[in-house]
C-alpha cells in the first residue's frame, strides 16, 4: 500500500540510528447498516488510517499516535516522539522488538461491499419476522495492518469480516440471533432472521418463576459471554500479574468436557494472522479437557512473568491492557440442541445474557440478566417462556468439574459483551446456575 | 475549516439530500497510567477528520474520512447521500427534522491551564508519587490514571450553521487493590474509574491525590478482613458518586428518546417509559427532581451547542417525582412532538451523532450525610461503585460498591465488604426519603458511557449528593 510505503520511508529518514523503533499503521474501511422499527434508519461508512510510533532508548520508551491527516510533517512527528522520550521515566517493562524471523506478508486487496449489499442482508433478516418489530445491524470491515521495527521485522496482513445481528420484538417478547463470517456473502441473513423470529414468537407472554438454582441450557451468545469474561479477566496474563486472575495453569479447574483453543491459523478464523507487534500468531491450547494450559501473553506480560510470548498483543489497546485471544473456539461435544433439552429435568433455556458485570474478578462472580428468548424446560420438553431473571453466579463454578452436563455439536461465531467475531462456540448444558432475582427484583 | 465543510455539504445537497451537516474535528488526547510507582502506559494522540451526514427519506447516511483534500470532501458528500439512499430498499416514512435557530458562534471551555501545556513530567510524577506511596503502605496493586482531551470542532449545516467549539476535559483517579486469600478488594478516589470534568489542569490539582493515598491503602486492606455485607431488606444510604451512577443507569438511559422510540432496541435496549405517560408517570418520591443541564460550568457534559447545532439548555426531567422530560435530538424530538433538547453528540468525527446524556443530575435536598446517618436505625452506607448491571428496559438493577458501612441507631458501627443492592427503578426512587444539600452536591462525571452501533463512548455528567432509600434489598451474593 503506497501510503504505508511512503510513511515508512519518511520515518526511516528522520529516525536517529541509535533509537529502537516500532511503527504500526492500520488502514480500515468499516460500514454498518442499522435498522430499527423494521426499517433502515442509520447507514454509516468510515475510512480511517491510524499510526502508532514507539521509540526506546536509554531504558526509556514513548508511544505517540496520530491519524494520517494529523501528521503534517513526518519529521516533526518523529521529533515529537524523541522530545517525549526525553521526558519519559525509566521503562522497566520494556521487552524488546521481535526480529526479522517473525515477519509475515499477507496484504491483499479486498473488494468493498456496497450499502445495497448490506441492505439486501437486512431485508432477508426482516422478512422472516413478518409483522414483528425488527432491529439490528449488518456490518462489514476491511482492515489492512502494517508493522515495521528497527530490529528487522516487516509484516503486513489484511482481513475482512461481516456480521448480521438482530432482534424481533412483540408486545411481550423478543428473540435475537447473530451470524458472522469473513465475507458478507457468507452470512445467512435468512437463517438468522428465522431463528430470531421463532424465539420472539415462542417467548410471548412469559411467566415469572422464582429465583434459585436451576439447570440451564445456554445458547451460543450466552456461552460466548461466559468465555469472553474468562478470557479478559482470567486468561489475560495482565490479570495474572495484577493478582486478579482465577486461572491456575495445570489445575483441573473446569469440567473435562471443556476444551478451549485459539485458532488464528485456521482458514475460517476472522482477523489478522499477526498480532500488534507484527509477529505471526500460532494456534494455542488454552484449556485441555478442563485443565488450563496457557494465559494470553503480550511481549510485556511474558517478560514480566518469565513465560513464553503467545503473541496476543492488541492494536490500539495500550500497554496496560494485556492480551486476549481473538480466534477462540470452544470445542464441540456430541449433543444436538434437541438432545440437550431432552436431558433436562427442570431447568431454563437462555438464549442470551445481558449487561453482565464482575463483582469480584478473582472469584469471577458475575451478575447479569437473560433476554431475547428464555424458556422453562420440564421433563425434557420446553413448556413455557419465562420472564426476566437476574443471576449472580461464578463463571468459574459454572464450568467447573461436574457442572457441565454436555456440550453441543454445532458451533457458530457468537456475539459477546466484548465484541463479535472472536469466539466460535456450541451450546452448553450446565447442571446448576444461580438466579438471585426475578421480575420484581 | 468552514470552507471545507461547505464543500462536502454542498456536494451532499446537490446529490439530492434534503438536509446535510458536517463536523471537522481536531482531537488531541493524552493518557497516562501508572502502577506501583512506575508508568504503565503513556500515549499522546491527535486525530483530524470529517464526518458528514445526509438525510434522505427515512434514513441518515453518514460518511467519515481522515482525508481533507478537496476531491475527498466532494466525494464524502456524495457518499453520505448514496449511503442514505441505499436505505430505500428497507425504508419507512420520511424522517422529520425539527428546526433550531441558525447561528454563527464560537465557544471555548473556561479553564485556567490547558493540560497539554503542562509538562507531561509533572503529570506523570503526580501519579508515580501517589501509586508509590500506596504500594509502600501495603497495596497489592496501586494504580492511577490521568486523561486529557482537547477537541476543536467546526460544525456547519445546509441551513447555515457555523459553530466553532473547543472543549477541554480533564480527569483521572487513583486506586488501591488488596489481594487476599481468594478475593480482591479495592478502594478508589475520587470515584471508581476516576473523576472527569470540563476544564484544565486545575481540575486534577483540585483532587489532591496525596491526601487520600493512606486512606485508600488502609481501607482496601481492611476490607479483606471485614465481615460480609448483611443480606436483607434495610435502609440504604448512597454516597454521591454511587448515586450518580444510579442516576445514569436508571434515569439517564431510560429518558433517552431514541431508546423510547425503539431506535436502540437491538443493542442498548429500549425503556420502561412510554411517551403517553409523560407528565403523569410517577418516577420517584417528591424529593426527586432531575434536570438535564448542559450549561453547568465545569461539569463533564457542558458545551454551548450540541453536534446538531442546537443550543445547550436545561431541561426538567423529573419534577417532584413526576416524569416531565426526555433527552432528544432534532429528529427524535420532531417524531415525538417535543422541543429539541440539544442532547445529540458523537464520539469523534468518525461517528454518527446520537442522543447522549448531558449533565443529568439530581437537584440537592436540604439534609446532610451526617443527618441521614444520624436518623438511620438500621442500614448500610455504600461508597464508590464496583459493579453495575441493569436490564434493557432500565428497570431491574443490581449494583455493587467498594465499601459498605453498617449503620445502627444513628451511628456507623462497622465496615462491611462486598456490599450490593438491587431494586426496581420506580420503586427504588419512590423510597428516597432523605437527600443531602448543596454543600455535598458534586458534579460527578462519567467518561465511559457505551452506546450505539458502531459503538461510541460518551462523556456524561451526573450532579448528585448523598441520599437515603428506605427498605432496599442489600447483600445479594452468588
Amino acid at each position: 500500500m503506497k501510503i504505508w510505503d511512503d510513511l515508512l520511508d519518511e520515518v526511516k529518514k528522520n529516525l536517529p540510528d541509535e533509537i529502537e523503533c516500532e511503527l504500526k499503521f492500520m488502514h480500515s474501511k468499516s460500514a454498518l447498516t442499522r435498522f430499527a422499527n423494521s426499517q433502515i434508519h442509520q447507514n454509516v461508512d468510515e475510512e480511517s488510517a491510524e499510526i502508532y510510533l514507539t521509540i526506546h532508548k536509554d531504558s526509556k520508551t514513548t508511544t505517540i499516535s496520530n491519524n494520517l491527516t494529523a501528521i503534517k510533517d513526518v519529521g516533526e512527528f518523529v521529533n515529537k516522539a524523541i522530545v517525549s522520550l526525553e521526558d519519559s521515566p525509566i521503562d522497566k517493562g520494556w521487552s524488546g522488538l521481535p526480529d526479522k524471523s517473525n515477519s509475515y506478508e499477507g496484504f491483499k486487496d479486498i473488494e468493498e461491499s456496497t450499502p445495497d449489499d448490506r441492505a439486501k442482508v437486512v431485508k432477508e433478516f426482516i422478512k422472516e419476522g413478518k409483522s414483528m418489530n425488527a432491529a439490528g445491524y449488518c456490518s462489514t470491515y476491511i482492515n489492512n495492518y502494517f508493522v515495521w521495527n528497527s530490529n528487522g521485522l516487516k509484516s503486513c496482513d489484511s482481513s475482512s469480516s461481516a456480521f448480521i445481528d438482530g432482534i424481533f420484538r412483540t408486545d411481550t417478547s423478543a428473540g435475537s440471533s447473530h451470524r458472522g463470517g469473513q465475507t458478507l456473502a457468507s452470512l445467512e441473513g435468512t437463517a438468522a432472521g428465522f431463528e430470531a423470529a421463532k424465539l420472539a414468537t415462542d417467548s410471548q407472554n412469559p411467566v415469572d418463576i422464582d429465583p434459585g438454582n436451576y439447570e440451564v441450557v445456554l445458547g451460543h451468545e450466552a456461552v460466548s459471554t461466559i468465555l469472553v469474561f474468562l478470557e479478559v479477566y482470567g486468561f489475560n496474563a495482565k490479570s495474572k500479574i495484577d493478582g486478579m486472575s482465577p486461572i491456575i495453569i495445570g489445575e483441573q479447574q473446569f469440567d473435562e468436557k471443556i476444551s478451549l483453543v485459539d485458532t488464528p491459523e485456521d482458514q475460517d478464523s476472522i482477523g489478522f494472522k499477526i498480532d500488534a507487534s507484527g509477529s505471526k500468531k500460532l494456534n494455542l491450547d488454552i484449556v485441555n479437557n478442563g485443565v488450563p494450559k496457557s494465559y494470553f501473553h503480550t511481549r510485556r506480560t511474558a517478560n514480566e512473568l518469565g513465560m513464553k510470548n503467545t503473541f496476543h498483543e492488541l492494536f490500539g489497546w495500550g500497554e496496560n491492557f494485556g492480551g486476549i485471544g481473538t480466534n477462540v473456539k470452544l470445542l464441540n461435544g456430541d449433543k444436538s440442541f434437541e438432545d440437550m433439552i431432552s436431558d433436562v429435568k427442570k431447568g431454563i433455556y437462555i438464549n442470551e445474557f445481558w449487561y453482565c458485570r464482575v463483582l469480584d474478578p478473582i472469584t469471577q462472580v458475575v451478575t447479569g440478566l437473560n433476554r431475547n428468548g428464555s424458556f422453562l424446560v420440564e421433563n425434557g420438553r420446553i413448556t413455557k417462556p419465562v420472564g426476566r431473571l437476574r443471576f449472580t453466579q461464578s463463571f468459574i463454578s459454572a464450568l467447573a468439574n461436574g457442572n457441565v452436563n454436555s456440550v453441543g455439536k454445532h458451533s457458530r461465531y457468537s456475539d459477546s459483551e466484548f465484541g463479535e467475531g472472536i469466539l466460535s462456540v456450541p451450546q452448553l448444558h450446565l447442571k446448576e446456575f444461580n438466579f438471585t432475582g426475578g421480575v420484581s427484583g | 475549516m468552514f470552507e471545507f465543510l461547505e464543500l462536502a455539504i454542498d456536494s451532499a445537497v446537490n446529490s439530492g439530500a434534503k438536509y446535510s451537516d458536517a463536523r471537522i474535528l481536531i482531537s488531541k488526547s493524552r493518557n497516562i497510567a501508572a502502577k506501583n510507582g512506575e508508568v504503565e502506559n503513556y500515549n499522546e494522540s491527535e486525530k483530524i477528520g470529517i464526518g458528514i451526514r445526509a438525510l434522505v427519506g427515512s434514513s441518515w447516511g453518514f460518511y467519515s474520512t481522515y482525508d481533507l483534500s478537496k476531491s475527498s470532501l466532494t466525494n464524502a458528500g456524495i457518499k453520505a447521500f448514496q449511503i442514505a439512499k441505499a436505505s430505500a430498499m428497507v425504508s419507512g416514512d420520511d424522517l422529520p427534522f425539527a428546526d433550531v435557530p441558525v447561528v454563527e458562534d464560537s465557544y471555548t471551555t473556561p479553564h485556567d491551564e490547558n493540560p497539554f501545556s503542562v509538562s507531561s513530567t509533572d503529570q506523570v510524577d503526580l501519579l508515580l508519587r501517589a501509586t508509590e506511596q500506596m504500594k509502600k503502605l501495603g497495596s497489592s496493586r496501586a494504580s492511577g490514571r490521568l486523561d486529557f482531551w482537547d477537541t476543536e470542532k467546526w460544525f456547519a449545516s445546509s441551513q447555515g450553521h457555523k459553530i466553532y467549539q473547543n472543549i477541554i476535559e480533564s480527569g483521572g483517579g487513583i486506586s488501591s487493590l488488596a489481594v487476599g486469600d481468594g478475593e480482591t478488594q479495592i478502594r478508589s478516589y475520587p470515584q471508581s474509574f476516576g473523576e472527569y470534568r470540563t476544564g484544565g489542569w486545575e481540575v486534577i490539582k483540585g483532587f489532591e491525590f496525596e491526601k487520600h493515598t493512606e486512606r485508600l491503602s488502609e481501607e482496601s486492606q481492611r476490607l479483606l478482613v471485614a465481615p460480609q455485607c448483611p443480606e436483607g431488606t434495610m435502609d440504604l444510604i448512597l454516597e454521591g458518586s454511587q448515586l450518580a451512577l444510579q442516576i445514569h443507569e436508571s434515569v439517564g438511559h431510560a429518558i433517552e428518546l431514541d431508546r423510547i422510540l425503539g431506535w436502540e432496541a437491538a443493542y442498548a435496549g429500549t425503556s420502561h417509559l412510554e411517551l403517553k405517560k409523560l407528565n403523569k408517570h410517577k418516577y420517584g418520591s417528591e424529593l426527586m427532581n432531575i434536570v438535564a443541564d448542559a450549561t453547568l460550568p465545569g461539569a463533564l457534559a457542558t458545551f454551548k451547542y450540541d453536534d446538531e447545532g442546537t443550543p445547550a439548555q436545561r431541561v426538567d426531567i423529573v419534577k417532584e417525582g413526576i416524569w416531565t422530560g426526555v433527552l432528544s435530538g432534532r429528529d427524535s424530538a420532531a417524531v415525538a412532538g417535543v422541543k429539541p433538547g440539544g442532547m445529540v453528540r458523537a464520539d469523534g468525527f468518525g461517528r454518527l451523532p446520537m442522543v447522549r446524556m448531558t449533565n443529568v443530575g439530581l437537584l440537592p435536598g436540604t439534609s446532610s450525610l451526617d443527618e441521614i446517618i444520624q436518623s438511620t436505625e438500621n442500614g448500610v452506607y455504600m461508597e464508590t461503585n464496583r459493579s453495575w448491571s441493569i436490564d434493557d428496559l432500565r428497570l431491574n438493577f443490581q449494583f455493587g460498591c467498594e465499601v459498605g458501612w453498617l449503620v445502627k441507631n444513628g451511628k456507623i458501627i462497622d465496615m462491611v465488604k462486598n456490599p450490593t443492592y438491587t431494586g426496581i427503578t420506580p420503586l427504588f426512587w419512590g423510597n428516597m426519603d432523605m437527600l443531602a444539600g448543596e454543600e455535598e452536591w458534586v458534579f460527578w462525571g462519567t467518561p465511559n458511557c457505551g452506546k450505539g452501533q458502531p459503538s461510541q463512548v460518551g462523556h456524561t455528567g451526573h450532579p448528585a449528593s448523598p441520599a437515603r432509600f428506605k427498605e432496599t434489598r442489600v447483600g445479594v451474593r452468588g
